[in-house]
């Protein structure tokens, strides 16, 4: 199968806001559930032990119109909230079995509790992930946390979820989580040959496929990849952040590869790379969770540092590691994670003499051309100004 | 040496120029300038690169590095692509030397860009969305007035009592000339009037970006419309911008040339760290 063909029906799950494959599954067996959950991270692996399928919810993009959305917020909030409660109110969500809100802002927090309003009998729940770091602490309400998930998604499916379940479903995650891993790489290694655009919609995919039909879906991404022969351009190598949550536009990350950038690493689908290693499968699964998202969890600007030192160090790493010529801070409009540590992790780029440009959009921004006419000229610079002139 | 190709693909034309540079040897090869006129811009933009590859008795394998600008960023052949302000700049100064700020004056808008003299941009700021600072108004405009483009600078100079044109919207302005017609205003007057409310447009580009200093090069279709370059300097007196703006025959090409010479430089670049971009070409 070719990238194209791949693409093509990534972008199909992308653009459909029925969610039509997550129902075709839920329909292929009597007593399927599937339970939904909204950016950042979730430890799908308890979802999917209880033989659920975990849906992720990243708004309405940019085809969704929102009309009752907008009576929920006022019109400066971001607008996942509103188009995420314009998903529920037309239906579209009327196949999910319960929500999960995890803890980013407090947007998304008062977005648990409408819901709650909204959907009187469906499960909903605020998941609220530790900020401190310490095993005896963070590490063990964490623990308790997802204890009490466990606790409701037995509920739900009516099954027993065992140790054994959810150490089978850490088995199949830390495969998904590999592979993920080998797209961003084959991507740094070689940008020409993985378009952003098409690394963003086979994560997308991800979303919501059951993880048994993903992982041979970037298997075979990967194996057509690198078969392809695709022309390289003297793009420069850039890094996108401030995308976690609210996902920009399509054509948004379309339009900053065009104008002459090569992305080699950004913070789309953290809930694919949020846990950064193996975890491990034997032992206490719930512990081991508990272990890696404490010890071995990407950094971003939607997790707490506990030093001024460590605030954008990962950004510099990244830099480093993907050997980005610049930083492009994209986040969404009144995103409050993204937009209070952005000054800081630029002057962390300043004093690293990192170029770095930003700019705000929203999922359903429509005028690409200042976007480019930005990007573009900062790609220009990079390449042309760098040092040597 | 290095041999490169820039293509500006414009709203309303194709410019391709092809250039053999040899550190601060440049020589300018060949050239072409292609109306679109409804035609398919993507086999225009190649049919170009062939005829000046032949005209210059080269083949494609001899070409170094391929350059675009304006809208040429899905051209499939490019090796790489960069921003009208940044080729414009760097345009100008290979036409003059002497330009430290340009006037980018195209089909759908206008860009004030002031530079080092190295070509370096240092800030720009464009007209807004409406068209009425643009060459496609003119156009049209013209065109209302049974009058052929290349007439308009002329005419325009000739124009004793210039009428004031709306600068705020190219409807209204359309509106201010067919009301001017029924008045019997002669065509000089109304062009000159346009001219003026273009120039004024142009010019509060150049006074936001500071260019105080060296020529201001005229860059791109409109360059070559003497009547609007009048305007533009009574504009700059009157607005206090100092300087003198002074446009070149080979204005036009200010964005493929730009181009061209960018892509020399960067495959040097290229060539200097090994990269496979340059080795492939």
């Amino acid at each position: 199968m070719s990238t194209a063909e791949i693409i093509a029906r990534c972008e199909e799950l992308y653009e459909d806001t029925t969610f039509a494959a997550s129902r075709a599954w839920k329909e292929a067996e009597p007593g399927r559930k599937v339970i939904g959950f909204m950016p950042v991270y979730i430890p799908e692996e308890i979802i999917h032990a209880a033989g659920m399928l975990p849906l992720g919810i990243l708004g309405g993009g940019d085809e969704l119109e929102v009309i009752h959305g907008d009576a929920f917020y006022q019109s400066y909030i971001c607008r996942i909230p509103r188009s995420t409660i314009e998903l529920g109110l037309t239906g579209r969500l009327d196949f999910v079995d319960g929500m999960l809100f995890p803890s980013i802002c407090d947007v998304i927090r008062n977005l648990s509790g409408m819901w709650k309003l909204m959907k009187p009998g469906i499960y909903a729940k605020y998941f609220d992930v530790p900020q401190n770091y310490r095993d005896d602490i963070g590490g063990k309400y964490y623990q308790q946390e997802m204890q009490e998930l466990r606790h409701d998604m037995e509920k739900i499916s009516g099954r027993k979820i065992t140790d054994e379940a959810i150490s089978n479903s850490i088995k199949i995650y830390n495969e998904h989580r590999q592979l993920v891993r080998d797209v961003y790489a084959l991507r740094s290694a070689e940008p020409w040959k993985v378009p952003s655009s098409e690394v963003y919609l086979l994560m997308r995919a991800g979303m919501v496929l059951p993880v048994e039909e993903h992982i041979p879906m970037m298997q075979a991404y990967i194996a057509a990849a690198q078969e392809e022969d695709r022309p390289m351009r003297d793009n420069c190598r850039v890094i996108t952040t401030g995308a976690f949550c609210e996902q920009p536009p399509l054509n948004l990350i379309k339009s900053i590869e065009m104008s002459g950038c090569y992305v080699v690493d950004d913070d789309y689908m953290m809930v694919n790379r949020w846990l950064m290693e193996e975890v491990p499968t034997e032992g206490d699964p719930i512990k081991n969770l508990a272990d890696a998202f404490l010890h071995h969890s990407a950094d971003s600007s939607a997790k707490y540092s506990d030093t001024q030192e460590k605030v954008g160090q990962y950004l510099y790493d990244s830099v480093q590691k993907n050997k980005a010529e610049g930083v492009i801070f994209a986040a969404p409009s009144f995103c409050d994670p993204a937009l209070l540590e952005r000054p800081l992790l630029a002057a962390k780029m300043a004093e690293n003499k990192v170029p770095h440009i930003s700019f705000k959009y929203a999922e359903n921004s429509g005028q690409m051309q200042p976007i480019r006419e930005q990007t573009g000229t900062f790609a220009d610079s990079i390449k042309l100004w760098g040092k040597e002139i | 040496m290095t041999t490169t190709i820039g293509i500006d693909v414009g709203t309303g034309c194709i410019k391709t120029v092809l250039f053999k540079v040899n550190g601060d040897q440049i020589e300018w090869v060949a050239r072409r300038n292609d109306k679109i006129r409804q035609r398919d811009p993507m086999e225009l933009t190649r049919r170009a690169f062939d005829e000046v590859i032949e005209e210059a008795g080269l083949t494609e394998a001899d070409i170094d590095y391929i350059a675009t600008t304006g809208e040429g960023e899905n051209i499939p052949f490019s090796t790489g692509h960069f921003y009208s302000m940044t080729t414009h700049s760097r345009g100008a100064i290979y036409l003059n030397p002497e330009s430290r700020s340009v006037l980018d004056m195209g089909a759908l808008n206008g860009r004030a860009v002031k530079m080092d003299e190295k070509g370096k941009v240092l800030t720009y700021r464009m007209t807004s969305q409406c068209a009425s600072g643009s060459g496609q108004f003119l156009e049209n405009i013209s065109r209302y007035l049974g009058i052929a483009q290349n007439e308009i600078g002329e005419l325009s100079k000739k124009a004793d009592n210039p009428e004031d044109v709306s600068s705020i919207c190219a409807v209204l302005a359309e509106t201010d000339v067919i009301n001017m017609v029924s008045r019997g205003i002669s065509a000089s007057n109304i062009l000159k009037g346009i001219h003026d409310s273009m120039a004024g447009r142009l010019v509060k580009l150049l006074r936001v970006i500071k260019a105080n200093e060296g020529v201001t090069f005229l860059s791109g279709g409109l360059a070559l419309d003497e009547g609007l370059t009048a305007s533009i300097n009574e504009a700059m007196v009157k607005m206090k911008v100092q300087g003198k703006a002074v446009s070149h025959p080979d204005s036009p090409y200010g964005g493929a040339i730009g181009a061209a010479i960018w892509g020399a430089y960067r495959y040097d670049k290229l060539a200097a760290q090994g990269s496979d971009l340059a080795k492939a070409s």
